[in-house]
């Protein structure tokens, strides 16, 4: 940065000799008589002082650039590693697109600051160098050529600061058209299916018209502020062409002196603007700064304790003493003292109506949430006194909505092993009775999957993400609602795979499929936070009147799902 | 750059292939681009009028300070009535400098914006024209991309594009004709200094361009990287990859740096020979005027406006290299943009096309259909139905078999590869296509809302209906009093996707459009399943109501939906293989029959009902779906 500015002020320090030696030349050597080694030398330094300046120019271009860009990469960086360390409490508040802003336009603005930063300072100096110049060359011309000057760089300001608004409102009037288009191109059933095309291309119309007021609005005005910009320093021109004239008449100056002072006057236009600019730009940037520090400041609740501990190898029985939870503290409690325990290789089945605290529930195992009282035991030892990493190694959760990543089918199965070998991979995807599907996609494991890669259909990716579990080989498996967006009649699919993975390992199922459930040993049924029944599915059935209520709730919603899907599905390919 | 402000599509602007034009292309791509100026013929004269005087108003300073140097200030010339005039022409050249700055930015801007409104519309109703299979095949992201990120890239062509042309080129000229005029000596010396700069110019534009596109590629992955992580965020922590996630990041980060960094290196060599070239040409200017005015050849007054004019010599060569880019990638947004206008809908109305009557029979003759055209795979094969007035006939099969594809057939959607589908006599393809609208409408299964109110979106085919006529279909369906007790009764927003409202209150607002949109002809793609149990029996009050006296198409999901219909007709592998009533087809004991069975039996044993018996006869049906007293009153 300091590099940056010192050839910033040497340029615009070597630059300012150039018009002196301009009216120089043109006084000793074209005004009075004809001097060979004078004119050698003034041409020759104005070249040598071009050549140098120039160069610098060139050293403080690139050097603040690389500065400000290396800025806004630390930042992203920055912002990029605290958002992944941050916790679940966070990101389900936090809203996706309010964090890419953040991170392009915020940080754009940030950078452009930065870039000015040394340009500003070399303006500056310029600026102080020729009104100097000016007025010692002659003060009363000096002054007559720069009372203007002033009021470029005041109208610069109020220009930029009239102009951002209305930009930024055409901004989104310009994302107003997209979510036409978007929406139309989408939803084009309805629109096809209705005939309304007609009033979506009103809809269009109205906002291509808005879009168009508001760049006129705009171009009002810059017309008002450009013509001033430009015509303030002609003003002065005039000025110091005038009297610059009579002093020239009067012998009180010299001709060349006269080009000289144009020759400044022009030198000073650029700077002057760029001033009023990083003004305003700077009051953005600000802004923009303090978005962006609440990102990077937000501390994780969730993070390793001082002195965490290492797990320690054991059976893997989990153990919920007295477990209190809420999501925030003026919230209602979703636990108020749970008690649980579940087995070394035990596998058992969590049911519950929706809000009953089922999720939270397989949630706080991994410690996504941090507990408000009581505790979470793996083996004995209690989550919060663990090392976060090696807890989420042991602990394995397949989650309802499954994600896939933008990579190939091999990578997002070993994802929580990217070097596994190529064997424990295709084990993983029999186990999860992906194997067969894998082998018809058009790359194989090689297929790139995600929201830009190959699609795959729910069940197929649920089986992923189930392999994807069972690389992890996790010592407690967590399966919440993983299952559910697949068809009931499409699940027994996956159902022999779940039965090979929860084989001796305790998983935890969260589900309310009947034929799911029953492939655990036993059920929790809970209820508004509290366990209201366990048993096996069969006692269950038999003797709890609430098990069946919440299976029938359930039942009707996984048809209502069910229905959709299938509508959704059937799009010709 | 616009598209980074904000709003949708991170990662709209990754460089495509298509952003690239070639030299024959370009002239095309120019040509058309005139034609469809036309309109905005006479605006755009007087604004290149404007755009001229202003220029000429630009190069008159340092002009008129070189003649007052010449005639007032020279020694033994002192005049100064001279200077007094000259600084009064340059008072009055800057003020109507500014006049004719005003005017051109607005007037520029005016026939611009008019232009790209237009094109804005023009592509829309384009879009709107195209046929489904071109929906089917097209991405939502490209289509956007169109309307967005090219239309802006014109913007940037319209906005300075222009401008740069006719400032840049008349200066440039004006310059060397006024310095060839003064002195052609020191005009031909000065031309000297200029190859370099011009050479270097053409190199920098090349070289940036490609940088250009490079960076803006580079950011998009960054960004749809960091979209990604976050929206992977749960899978991330949950398998502890934190640390793998951000380094993939920081290698994107990383290499938009490195992009950026290049482009600066660019611009950090170009810039100082530019720089370089004005002291150079200063240089020699001074040095060759001076002996230039020693043999009396030139005059003070002339030096010193060809070291004046020298900014507007050097600044019109960067300009047009900058034009070039921007004529450049504008060129590649219209070759997109016309590419879009090309694509001929599938589906479109014939010359002479007439009304459908009122009423009549739905007629499908021996129809054959593939969704891409010369495949010899069918999706519908040799398929006949007459529909009569006011019959209801549900369609059912397993997904995939073409009951979907043979409802859209019925309403238009496409059009068949053989055989006719007609109403009332009238083949859909000599049809109006509002009249097939009028008399044909599809409620999709999805309730899809827009952004807007709920009154809009029942209007959705007709914003300019009252809202009277609204309520009134509201009423119809007996559904006004649930919308009138939201919080805003119709002026009710719907957000994104309409997450506001339940899945039976979306699907009530489709069905509010269908019946406002009074049509003789329903096809539905059975709605009545899909709900929450609180507005289930309103949607099917509603579906009731809207079908009373019409012709009805419903592809069903449930049996019990099928039963209810005047004939069922059941379609697999692209065949219909029965078609009649619902006892007819039980007692003659085919597929239907089977699936019947399976369900009724599965009714008996669990209580409960089968949804989609779709993939019933792939022999996994139900596996034992749990529920107890929730059959579907038949």
């Amino acid at each position: 940065m300091f590099l940056g500015v010192g050839a910033g002020m040497l340029w615009s320090g070597i630059r300012v000799f150039i018009p002196t030696l301009t009216g120089g030349a043109i006084d000793k050597d074209m005004a009075n008589g004809w001097h060979p080694a004078s004119l050698l030398f003034y041409a020759g330094a104005i070249l040598v002082l071009g050549a140098l300046s120039s160069t610098c120019s060139g050293f403080r271009r690139y050097l603040a650039f690389k500065v400000s860009y290396a800025v806004e990469t630390d930042l992203r960086q920055a912002m990029f590693a605290n958002l992944q360390e941050l916790d679940f409490q966070y990101h389900d508040r936090a809203q996706t697109g309010q964090l890419m802003a953040r991170a392009a336009t915020d940080l754009q603005q940030i950078n452009q600051l930065c870039t000015m930063i040394p340009i500003t300072i070399a303006n500056l100096l310029t600026v102080v160098l020729v009104s100097v110049f000016l007025l010692v060359i002659d003060w009363k011309l000096g002054l007559l050529a720069l009372c203007c000057l002033p009021i470029v760089n005041v109208t610069a300001k109020a220009f930029s600061t009239r102009v951002h608004p209305v930009s930024m409102a055409l901004q989104q009037d310009i994302s107003n058209i997209s979510t036409v288009v978007e929406e139309t191109v989408t939803g084009i059933r309805a629109v096809k299916g209705f005939g309304a095309e007609g009033s979506q291309h009103r809809q269009l119309s109205g906002r291509a018209d808005r879009v168009y007021d508001r760049i006129v609005h705009l171009a009002r005005i810059r017309g008002l502020f450009q013509p001033m910009l430009d015509v303030i320093p002609a003003i002065s021109m005039v000025a110091v062409l005038a009297y610059g004239g009579f002093l020239v008449i009067d012998h009180r100056i010299q001709v060349g002196q006269l080009v000289e002072f144009n020759l400044f006057i022009t030198m000073l236009i650029n700077p002057l603007r760029s001033l009023g600019q990083i003004i305003a730009q700077a009051q953005r940037a600000v802004a923009s700064s303090e978005r962006v520090s609440q990102i990077l400041d937000a501390l994780p609740e969730v993070a390793d304790r001082p002195g965490a501990r290492s797990l320690s190898p054991g059976p893997g029985e989990v153990r919920f003493d007295g477990v209190r939870f809420a999501y925030s503290k003026e919230g209602n409690p979703i636990f108020d003292g749970l008690d649980l325990v579940v087995a070394p290789g035990e596998s058992v089945a969590v049911v519950g109506a929706t809000g009953s605290g089922k999720t939270t529930l397989a949630r706080l195992i991994p410690r996504f949430y941090e507990v408000d009282g009581g505790g979470v035991l793996l083996d004995g030892q209690d989550v919060r006194d663990l090392k976060v990493a090696d807890l989420r190694r042991a602990v394995a959760v397949v989650f309802e909505d499954t994600f896939l990543f933008t990579e190939t089918v091999a990578a997002n199965i070993a994802f929580a092993e990217p070097g596994a070998a190529f064997e424990r991979i295709e084990r993983a995807a029999q186990l999860a009775g992906a194997d067969s599907f894998i082998a018809e996609l058009p790359d194989g494991y090689d297929t790139v999957l995600g929201e830009r890669g190959f699609s795959l259909s729910g069940g197929q990716r649920q089986r992923i993400a189930l392999a994807r579990a069972i690389l992890a080989d996790p010592r407690v498996l967590i399966l919440d609602d993983a299952t559910s967006s697949v068809d009931a009649n499409k699940e027994h699919e996956i159902r022999d795979a779940l039965r090979q993975v929860m084989t001796d390992r305790t998983t935890i199922v969260i589900a309310h499929r009947p034929a799911t459930i029953s492939l655990a040993q036993r059920v929790v049924l809970l209820d508004e936070g509290r366990i209201a029944a366990t048993g096996t599915h069969d006692e269950l059935v038999a003797t709890c009147s609430r098990y069946r209520e919440v299976l029938a709730q359930a039942a009707a919603l996984d048809a209502a799902r069910t229905e959709l899907r299938n509508e959704l599905d059937e799009v010709p390919s | 750059m616009r598209g980074m402000g904000g709003g949708p599509g991170w990662s709209q602007g990754a460089v495509e292939d298509e952003d690239r034009v070639d030299a024959a292309e370009a002239g095309r791509i120019v040509k058309r681009t005139f034609r469809m100026m036309r309109p905005h013929r006479t605006g755009m004269f007087l604004a290149l009028a404007v755009l001229v005087g202003f220029t000429l108003t630009t190069v008159a300073g340092p002009l008129i300070v070189g003649y007052a140097i010449n005639h007032g200030l020279t020694a033994g010339h002192f005049n100064k009535r001279v200077v007094v005039a000259s600084a009064l022409v340059y008072l009055v050249v800057a003020v109507s400098m500014g006049v004719l700055e005003r005017g051109q930015i607005i007037l520029v801007n005016k026939v611009g914006e008019s232009f790209l409104r237009d094109l804005r519309k023009r592509v829309f109703r384009h879009i709107l024209s195209l046929s489904m299979s071109f929906f089917d095949r097209e991405q939502t992201g490209r289509l956007v991309s169109r309307m967005t990120t090219d239309i802006d890239a014109l913007e940037n062509l319209v906005q300075q594009g222009m401008v740069i042309f006719v400032t840049s080129g008349l200066l440039f000229a004006g310059v060397i004709v006024i310095m060839a005029v003064l002195s052609p000596l020191l005009f031909v010396v000065t031309m000297v200094v200029l190859p370099p700069i011009v050479v270097a110019s053409r190199k920098f534009r090349r070289e940036s361009n490609v940088a250009y596109l490079n960076v803006r590629d580079r950011i998009s992955q960054t960004l749809s990287t960091l979209q990604e992580s976050l929206s992977g965020i749960r899978v991330v922590q949950a398998f502890g990859r934190e640390e793998s996630q951000f380094a993939h990041f920081v290698d994107h980060n990383q290499a938009q740096y490195d992009a950026n960094l290049y482009a600066t290196k660019l611009s950090a060599r170009y810039f100082p020979v530019v720089e370089f070239t004005n002291s150079a040409a200063t240089a020699v200017i001074i040095g060759f005027g001076a002996l230039l005015v020693h043999w009396h050849r030139t005059s003070i007054g002339t030096v010193s406006a060809f070291v004046l004019f020298l900014a507007y010599l050097i600044d019109p060569i960067q300009q047009f290299s900058q034009l070039f880019n921007l004529v450049q990638q504008s060129g590649a947004a219209l070759k997109k943009i016309f590419g879009l206008m090309d694509t001929e809908p599938s589906v479109s109305e014939r010359p002479g096309a007439v009304e459908l009557p009122d009423k009549g029979e739905l007629v499908v003759d021996r129809v054959s259909f593939s969704y891409r055209p010369g495949e010899s795979e069918l999706v519908l094969k040799d398929v006949s139905i007459r529909v009569a007035p006011a019959e209801r006939v549900a369609l059912v099969g397993p997904t995939g078999a073409g009951k979907s594809t043979l409802a859209k057939l019925m309403a238009r959607f496409y059009d068949p590869v053989e055989g006719t589908v007609s109403f009332g006599g009238v083949n859909l393809a000599d049809a109006t296509f509002s009249s097939v609208r009028r008399r044909i409408a599809v409620v999709p299964q999805e309730g899809f809302l827009f952004h807007g109110t709920i009154l809009d979106n029942v209007r959705l085919a007709d914003d300019t209906t009252s809202e009277d006529e609204v309520r009134q279909a509201l009423r119809t369906i007996g559904c006004e009093q649930r919308f009138d007790a939201l919080p805003e009764g119709l002026q009710t927003e719907v957000r994104e996707r309409g997450s506001r409202l339940s899945a039976g209150e979306r699907q009530l607002v489709s069905l509010a459009r269908a019946a406002l949109a009074n049509p003789d002809v329903l096809i539905l793609d059975e709605a009545t399943s899909s709900l929450d149990p609180g507005t289930e029996s309103e949607v099917e009050q509603a579906l009731t109501a809207l079908m009373a006296g019409r012709t009805v198409i419903v592809i069903a999901h449930r049996l019990s939906t099928a039963e209810r219909a005047d004939r069922v007709g059941v379609v697999d592998a692209g065949g219909l293989l029965e078609l009649g009533t619902h006892e007819e087809l039980v007692a003659k004991g085919g597929r239907y029959s089977a699936l019947y069975q399976a369900w009724i039996g599965q009714n008996r044993s669990e209580g409960s009902e089968i949804e989609t018996f779709g993939a019933a006869p792939e022999g996994g049906n139900g596996q034992g779906v749990m529920a107890s007293g929730q059959t579907t009153s038949s």
